[in-house]
């Protein structure tokens, strides 16, 4: 997905428009939007809006913030209990 | 509060491990047996951080949180049989700990609520993310968007987390499952029970919500001054 140059021009003939692009906003960063036309819908709104585009940097960031939230580690003693349990199975 | 039923010993009683397969007192099926408890040992020390993790977000206390996994990789062992795709290891016992959370958490619980799904959303649809954005203030698009304000740098863990945490339940755990956690859509649908594109929808509305939230943490932080929220 690269930087659009121009001025947003949130829709033209052939752009799905914001609302549609939002839509797909989430799906599309989670890598879940599996579908090839979806996907290149999407990817022209973004190279044609700078704010969808700008919208989607922001999200994309503050999935990297919540992706670190996930660096708690178990305490070894729970490793230890979980070891000593499985031994019994 | 959560009532684990007996802290630092096997809450199942061991002779009940000769129910889970009976096909397996043979010699070979013994063999197999051994595998199957590698394996499965393997499975859960490569999950054993993800679960402790998910654990303390549902109960919110480190022995609890200790006692849930403990209780959760009992039950997943004895359950083994019910694991279809070893590939969807994550998931089944993800699954198997939020389900034991939720029967034992209805007893009792410090949590302040945990509403069923079916009492507090629509899912129908995709439509419902318009209106909710139509009604997201101006300052809050304008501030969400520009570059310059770099929220997401700003905000510390905590205050992400007490955002979180303001979500309705089912777009907490659909958010923290498949943002923190990093399940995929289908896993995530799994763990909770619901269809796939349930979890598509949650995820929009509910990351449109948490901007909002975040927009109040980010307010409460003094991240944001005056001047901004009015240009």
């Amino acid at each position: 997905m690269s930087r659009p140059e121009d001025p947003p021009t949130h829709r033209d003939h052939d752009d799905i428009g914001c609302l549609a692009a939002i839509e797909m906003f989430y799906a599309y960063l989670d890598g879940e939007l599996d579908d090839s036309v979806s996907i290149a819908d999407f990817e022209h709104h973004m190279a044609h809006c700078r704010s969808c585009f700008t919208r989607a940097e922001m999200e994309g960031l503050l999935n990297e913030r919540l992706r670190e939230l996930a660096g708690r580690r178990a305490p070894d003693r729970l490793k230890s209990r979980v070891r000593d349990l499985m031994k019994r199975f | 509060m959560y009532r684990p039923a007996k802290r630092g010993r096997c809450p199942v009683p061991l002779g009940r491990l000769a129910t889970v397969a009976p096909e397996r007192a043979t010699i070979r099926g013994m063999t197999e047996r051994t595998a199957t408890r590698r394996d499965f040992t393997q499975a859960v020390e490569a999950q054993i951080d993800a679960l402790y993790g998910l654990a303390l977000r549902l109960v919110r206390k480190t022995a609890d949180a200790e006692d849930l996994v403990a209780e959760t990789v009992t039950k997943a062992w004895l359950g083994i049989d019910t694991l279809d795709d070893p590939n969807r290891f994550r998931p089944w016992i993800f699954r198997i700990l939020r389900n034991q959370f939720i029967s034992e958490y209805r007893k009792a619980s410090s949590r302040p609520r945990l509403v069923s799904i079916d009492e507090q959303e629509d899912d129908t649809g995709e439509s419902d993310l318009i209106p909710l954005l139509s009604g997201q203030p101006d300052e809050f698009l304008q501030w969400w968007a520009n570059p310059e304000t770099d929220v997401a740098n700003r905000l510390l863990g905590e205050q992400i987390m007490a955002a979180i945490d303001e979500l309705p339940e089912s777009f907490r755990e659909t958010i923290l499952l498949v943002n923190v956690d990093g399940l995929g859509y289908d896993e995530a649908a799994k763990v909770l029970g619901v269809p796939p594109g349930t979890i598509r929808s949650r995820m929009k509305r509910g990351r449109t919500l948490l901007q909002k939230a975040l927009w109040i943490q980010a307010k409460d932080a003094g991240l944001i001054r005056d001047q901004e929220t009015k240009k």
